[in-house]
């Protein structure tokens, strides 16, 4: 599990976690019945406070995104909750809204905008085996 | 999260001369817990962590009156400065050590003063830490230095560690590497930690709650979730200001260019009060050196921009 921590950021670093966690379970990165690190090590590893990644995997495991079996340790969930993913993929949709508008506000026009998008999603969808285009 | 207060200091006052250090100072520390002491240089940081080792006298009372006192782990540092000495694991701001002396030599003249010494769980460390026992300590690095110091703080296994600014002076590959030993060796063993820095994002991943120091007083304690949560910037036209103003728990007002940013406290309930009253403003979050800033050199009255007699320049931006 890599999971990048910016220091100095208006993010909350419990909240820069859980969010970088559910972004990997949306796109398949973190993989359904894949062990993570322990609590202990996660803290190690990112040199965070044990009881901040303790918080972060309680949080995870009450939305259903981590499994704890006890005595193994923590897992990704085999059922990822959709439901939740679903809400992710509607504040994505609130994100790019935003950087829509700050491009309109720099003057761009639909057409630009329009041509930008396609192509950094041409560049970014070739880069990792392509899959299926449509 | 309740367990025995092992640290506790109330209405604590210092002064030196006609300088008032520390005023009215109070706060405790639960068992196991890390707690910052944050604030600017001559904030009065080493000064409370000095007085809760004993090494200086608090006066009697503050200003006001009010009688002051002090408990780590059950004992008083101002009557029993010995007992808390040899239960409490201390690096100062700066240790210095005998330069002449080997590492080794340092271990084993550090070790008599604590009835609880760990010889074993010493020579553990040295290697953890990667301390050659025959290096002389004057030629070891800076972040050496504080390793050697951490050693012989922490190997008589005390319950209490109390840290002056540990990270002052190490670059930033050895900061890293002092949060992970904090977090290897004394939040995963239980510890109740307590250290000063200035250094706001080194803490934040660390500490469990934070105190803000400035001019002697504690301007804020909270950990540092809720203190993010409380803490916002509020941006709104300067006439929506002037007729909410007092809606707003003010830090600190900036206004210029026909608007007015107002960080705030209580941050949800502002908001959501600014909301019911439908006027227009944005919220900014803020990181932790922006809410430091606005608590310890922010001006609730307000500060003008220069230009804000010139509306004109709002359409020229």
């Amino acid at each position: 599990m890599f999971i990048r921590i910016e220091k100095g950021s208006s993010v909350p670093i419990s909240r820069q976690i859980v969010s970088q966690v559910r972004a990997q379970c949306l796109a398949g990165t973190l993989e359904p019945g894949e062990k993570v690190p322990s609590v202990r090590e996660l803290a190690v590893t990112l040199g965070v406070n044990p009881n901040t990644i303790l918080r972060v995997y309680e949080k995870l495991t009450a939305e259903g995104y981590l499994q704890r079996r006890h005595g193994s340790g923590t897992f990704i969930a085999d059922q990822l909750p959709m439901s939740q993913l679903a809400s992710q993929t509607h504040h994505f949709e609130e994100e790019l809204q935003q950087v829509i508008r700050h491009g309109q506000m720099l003057g761009l026009d639909q057409g630009t905008l329009q041509a930008m998008f396609n192509r950094l999603l041409k560049q970014t969808h070739n880069l990792p085996e392509g899959e299926s285009e449509e | 999260m309740s367990g025995p207060i092992d640290i506790s200091v109330q209405h604590l006052s210092k002064h030196f001369g006609r300088k008032q250090v520390l005023e009215d100072v109070t706060f405790e520390i639960q068992r196991g817990q890390t707690f910052a002491l944050l604030g600017r240089n001559g904030a009065g940081k080493t000064t409370t962590l000095r007085m809760l080792m004993g090494l200086l006298k608090p006066d009697k009372s503050s200003p006001s009156g009010v009688s002051g006192s002090m408990s780590v782990l059950g004992f008083d540092p101002r009557k029993q400065a010995i007992k808390v000495r040899s239960h409490v694991g201390y690096l100062a701001e700066d240790q210095k050590m005998f330069g002449w002396m080997s590492v080794r030599q340092i271990v084993d003249f550090m070790a008599p003063f604590y009835p609880k010494w760990d010889k074993e769980l010493a020579n553990r460390y040295l290697q953890k830490f990667e301390l050659s026992a025959t290096t002389k300590v004057k030629h070891l690095s800076k972040g050496q230095g504080v390793r050697l110091g951490l050693l012989c703080a922490l190997s008589h296994r005390p319950q209490v560690v109390i840290l002056d600014d540990p990270a002052l002076g190490l670059d930033p590959i050895m900061r890293k590497e002092f949060n992970r030993d904090l977090i290897v060796h004394l939040q995963s063993e239980g510890r109740t930690v307590f250290y000063s820095s200035h250094l706001l994002y080194e803490v934040e991943p660390i500490a469990d709650e934070v105190a803000i120091l400035d001019r002697g007083k504690i301007v804020i304690q909270q950990d540092t979730e809720s203190l993010r949560r409380d803490v916002k910037k509020i941006i709104m036209d300067t006439k929506d200001f002037d007729t909410h103003t007092e809606l707003l728990s003010k830090l600190d007002v900036y206004r210029g260019y026909g608007k007015t940013n107002t960080t705030i406290t209580n941050a949800q309930q502002s908001i959501e009060k600014l909301r019911d009253s439908a006027v227009k403003f944005e919220v900014i979050d803020l990181n932790l050196d922006e809410i430091f800033e606005a608590y310890v050199i922010g001006r609730p009255d307000g500060q003008v921009h220069q230009t804000d007699e010139e509306p004109q320049m709002q359409e020229a931006m």
